[in-house]
């Protein structure tokens, strides 16, 4: 429950920015893609997922879109929504700052087990 | 199950769903269809966890938005996440505890989704029964019209005539419009189907008064006279198949001739839900004869008046009818005496089907009262295990209301969960208990869960939740800060009067319920040791309507009627046949005014009387007795020998103190005079409650060729093979009489199971409701003394240490389960009597106070009292005293 906050986001919210990264993609498609990205760990159900793509839209992170190449199926009008620059730059930010964290873990663990 | 979990879309704001509405529902459906194809359990699973999640995020999206259209001023947004955010934190860490006492959460969740799903189920019923009954315009200010004449022969109320129609319509100022309806069964020929169906005549004025308007077609007006008719939607769609190019068409109706003309709307049943069609009729001042009653009528009233109102004026208005109309001075005194009787449709329509319906509604909440407590207890104990852990959060500057809103979370995620289960129990378990309720209800058709439902039942839930949090919670919020100092294991032992307060109440509400469906078992063994006046043992009945160029009147009827008798009873294991106009529990018979040539010779001399046509061995195959007299013989059905057999009530109505036999009655409208050659027991016509009526019996001829024809009458067979005679007959009926097809097929075993529906309907919903109820009574004693055992093992153990007997000890603590139960039983015995009143007119043969119910329900619910609290009694006297101490 952060919106538009600066400090870190949610995991979700990570993935689901992470899986706009390589194109812009319908709901359903987010979720999946979030599914094999988080190795399973991540599947959200439709209700909590709009609400993180919702959120993402207010702070400017996404924004919804027309497909770039498949035309879109006759009658079947699906959203699409892609990353804006804002929104690369804060995932640019959290993978950073996710790298630090691990790489501090990883240094901790590695003391504590010459420790013990 | 997709359309459920469509619904809760709904759920979220307007703009959320307007942005994302249409992929979230095609997320839905794809998961949910993926779930499906690999089995229902994994479907049911997915389902759950996508409404959950749906639920969820709707509150959170209500409470802290993700997706404003309109920017909201800094202040408002602040002071909206602020508690939005307080309160998410609590439903979160609800979750993860819940999370890690799965026990406790399927308890919790599972009585209460149980409890709210039943009431949910009743809920959906009473709401499209009664709340919202009929489907017509104005609907309160409809108004049912008939007459009393108090001090008269006739009945309490009776129909009024044509002649009080045509003076209401003209002159009254308090109804905007009023209209005849009735109900009968006659016989519908299209092409080669013939049927006997319920039908209607009404005057043309219904539809205005009503304020329906057909869907094809057009309304019947005075010109057409009584030679179109109007058919219901089902008609329609069954006999035509929806076929517009019925419009126009002629058909045979109640032995006529009639065009149809228009086709109505679905929703149209009036007067109930079975009628088929209605044909044109008006009333027309000139040509009345006053004085034949038996109208109902229905009026609308004018905005503001009252059924008291139009009922004074009514009758004012009647009084003037002597002089307009004539009549004989038999009908003079009777308009004297005439007060109107007029009141709403609705309670007319519903009075006797609302009372039960609201019983259940009554018995399912008095059983989600008793989920609540139980749950309420559960958070309890749960409270106090956290006793240390509240202590310490408040010690160290914890409001006393974030304590009570962190708790009350628990409840809240609980009765929401609880809430998701009973919309998908009430879903599936609705069409189940329709299917036992009885015919007789209207609209019960149209019964499904639908939004009012569902909102209903998440408004339950969080009442719920607030019911079984909020006693908890206070309570909680102010934790005994001695334990901390103790280190939490001291011996303070608090008085657990909430607890207890909530098995009393329990144990009452309980035994209300097991009075109510105890008085309900006995009335259902009384009704079923009436004797109605005939046999329901192996009997089949049925109806053909046959039909061609040499059936034309009385005569040849009675031909073909007396012919097929004898092929009946031809047939292999056949004992005897018979048929009848009006089969009991199945149709109700005729009436018109009777006299005797010892009362005066006047038209509007006499009594009213049922009358029916009975021929063949119906006497015997009924099993109905002869009194006197003999029953009909076959030369009985010729042309004019003009005999008649009466029951014993209608021998004592006309001929008190004589012997009938030979005495000679007329039925109005009819010039002879007919015979009595015999004398039966009564019969009870329409159910096992309602005492017998006079009942007199004509053969299958008149004195003329047309005074009366037999059509369709109901054949009686007694046969051992009256459950599986059923295709034989139907071949002989198709040799005889190949147009003619079968209907109104039952077994008399068959009829008298049905007439009961409504009684075995409300004993078996009240027989559910009282076993969960006893069930959760037992279950919330047997938690509380158990946990009072467990907190007081250490004192137990002291007292066996100094040489308290495990019998004691034992007794100890039956003893003061026994109490709880018995302030609970005498408060419940108390509140039965207030409230066993409301099933007064089911209740049959036992009184709404009867001493042996109350007495034998107290006593079980006591026994079982008894028994919940031996279990926690008997581990209380295995405590072993080293073991209960060592902890020090």
């Amino acid at each position: 429950m952060n919106p538009g906050g600066a400090g870190g986001m949610s995991l979700l919210e990570y993935h689901v920015l992470l899986a706009l990264a390589s194109a812009p993609l319908h709901g359903y498609a987010i979720k999946d893609v979030v599914a094999v990205e988080s190795g399973g760990t991540l599947t959200p159900r439709a209700g909590s997922l709009y609400r993180v793509i919702a959120r993402l839209i207010t702070v400017g992170y996404v924004m919804d879109t027309e497909p770039a190449n498949s035309p879109p199926h006759p009658g079947l009008a699906r959203k699409y929504y892609a990353l804006t620059a804002s929104g690369r730059a804060a995932l640019a930010a959290e993978a950073r700052r996710l790298k630090q964290s691990a790489a501090l873990a990883e240094k901790r663990l590695g003391v504590a087990r010459s420790r013990s | 199950m997709k359309a459920a979990l469509r619904f809760l879309v709904r759920l979220f704001p307007a703009a959320f769903r307007e942005e994302f509405g249409a992929g979230m529902i095609e997320d839905i459906e794809r998961d949910y269809d993926q779930a499906r194809a690999r089995g229902p359990l994994l479907a049911m699973w997915s389902a759950l966890t996508i409404a959950w999640d749906l639920l969820r995020s709707a509150v959170a999206e209500h409470v802290s938005p993700t997706w404003v259209r309109a920017t909201p001023t800094l202040a408002e947004d602040q002071a909206m996440r602020w508690t939005g955010n307080e309160w998410m934190t609590d439903l979160r860490h609800a979750v993860r505890s819940l999370k890690r006492s799965p026990g406790f959460t399927a308890v919790a969740v599972g009585t209460l989704g149980l409890a709210i799903g039943a009431n949910a189920a009743m809920f959906d019923v009473v709401n499209t029964v009664i709340l919202n009954p009929l489907p017509y315009a104005n609907v309160d200010r409809l108004a049912y019209i008939v007459a009393s004449a108090p001090g008269s022969d006739m009945g309490e109320e009776f129909g009024v005539a044509a002649e009080f129609y045509v003076q209401y319509k003209e002159q009254s100022t308090l109804l905007e419009d009023v209209s005849t309806f009735n109900s009968f069964t006659a016989t519908l020929r299209v092409n080669d189907r013939a049927e006997r169906v319920r039908m209607s005549m009404p005057t043309n004025s219904l539809y205005s008064t009503l304020g329906a308007k057909p869907i094809l077609g057009r309304l019947p007006v005075a010109e057409d006279e009584e030679r179109v008719a109007v058919i219901s939607y089902e008609l329609w769609t069954s006999w035509f198949a929806g076929d517009s190019g019925v419009i126009g068409k002629s058909y045979e109706i109640a032995g006529d001739n009639r065009t149809i003309i228009g086709v109505m709307g679905r929703n149209f049943t009036f007067p109930n839900d079975g009628t088929l069609l209605w044909m044109s009729n008006d009333i027309k001042a000139a040509g009345i004869t006053p004085g034949r009653f038996g109208m109902e009528l229905v009026g609308r009233m004018k905005p503001g008046a009252t059924p008291e109102m139009v009922a004074r004026e009514l009758t004012a208005l009647s009084k003037r009818l002597p002089e307009r109309f004539g009549g004989s001075a038999n009908y003079a005194r009777l308009i004297a005496q005439h007060r109107a009787v007029v009141r709403p449709l609705t309670q007319q329509m519903l009075g006797r089907v609302a009372g039960s319906l609201w019983v259940l509604l009554g018995a399912v909440g008095i059983v989600l009262v008793i989920a609540c407590a139980n749950v309420a207890n559960l958070f309890m104990v749960r409270a106090e295990g956290r006793q240390r852990d509240l202590a310490v959060r408040r010690a160290i500057g914890a409001a006393r209301g974030q304590l009570i809103r962190s708790q009350m979370a628990e409840a809240v995620v609980v009765a929401v969960l609880a809430g998701v289960i009973a919309v998908m129990l009430a879903w599936t378990g609705l069409p189940v208990l329709l299917r036992a309720a009885p015919p007789d209800v209207p609209r019960l058709a149209d019964v499904r869960v639908d939004a009012t439902t569902v909102l209903f039942t998440l408004g339950v839930a969080l009442l719920s939740a607030l019911a079984c949090g909020l006693v908890p919670a206070v309570r909680a919020s102010a934790p005994d800060l001695t334990r901390l100092r103790e280190g939490g294991r001291g011996a303070t032992r608090r008085r657990g009067w909430a607890r207890d307060g909530l098995v009393v109440a329990q144990t009452a509400l309980a035994l209300v319920l097991l009075i109510g469906s105890g008085l309900l078992v006995r009335s259902f063994r009384a009704l079923r040791q009436v004797d109605p006046g005939y046999s329901t043992e192996n009997i089949f009945t049925f109806q053909i309507a046959p039909d061609g160029p040499t059936l034309t009147d009385g005569p040849s009827f009675a031909r073909f009627d007396l012919e097929f008798m004898e092929r009946l009873r031809a047939l292999p294991g056949v004992e005897t046949v018979g048929l009848v106009e009006n089969l009991p529990l199945d149709e109700t018979p005729s009436s018109s005014r009777v006299r005797t040539e010892q009362m005066a010779n006047d038209p509007d001399a006499g009594t009213m009387m049922n009358f029916t046509f009975a021929a063949g061995d119906y006497f015997k195959a009924m099993g109905i007795d002869v009194i006197k007299g003999r029953p009909f013989e076959t030369d009985d059905h010729a042309l004019n020998p003009r005999n008649v057999v009466i029951s014993k009530s209608a021998a004592n109505l006309l001929w008190p103190g004589k012997d009938p036999i030979g005495q000679r009655l007329q039925r109005r409208g009819l010039q002879s005079w007919e015979t009595v050659v015999g004398v039966v027991d009564d019969v009870m016509q329409n159910d096992f409650r309602t005492a017998p009526t006079p009942l007199i019996y004509f053969p299958l001829v008149g004195p003329e060729p047309r005074s009366w024809t037999i059509a369709s009458p109901a054949y009686v067979v007694k046969t051992r093979r009256a459950e599986t005679i059923a295709p034989e007959i139907r071949a002989l009926v198709r040799e005889v009489a190949p147009r003619a097809p079968m209907y109104r097929v039952y077994t008399m075993a068959g009829l008298a199971r049905d007439s009961m529906t409504q009684l075995s309907f409300m004993l078996l919903t009240l027989g559910i409701a009282s076993t969960l109820a006893l069930v959760l009574g037992a279950v919330g004693l047997y938690g509380v003394l158990s946990y009072v055992v467990a907190q007081r093992t250490r004192e137990i153990g002291v007292r066996m240490a100094l040489g308290a007997e495990a019998g004691r000890v034992r007794r100890m603590v039956v003893v003061q389960g026994a109490r709880v139960v018995a302030v609970g039983v005498a408060i419940g015995v108390v509140t039965a009597l207030a409230f066993t009143r409301t099933l007064g007119s089911l209740l049959f043969g036992v009184k709404a106070v009867d001493a042996l119910t109350f007495v034998a329900m107290s006593a079980s619910m006591i026994a079982i009292g008894l028994l919940a609290s031996y279990v926690p009694a008997r581990r209380a006297s295995k405590v072993d005293p080293i073991e209960s101490l060592r902890g020090d």
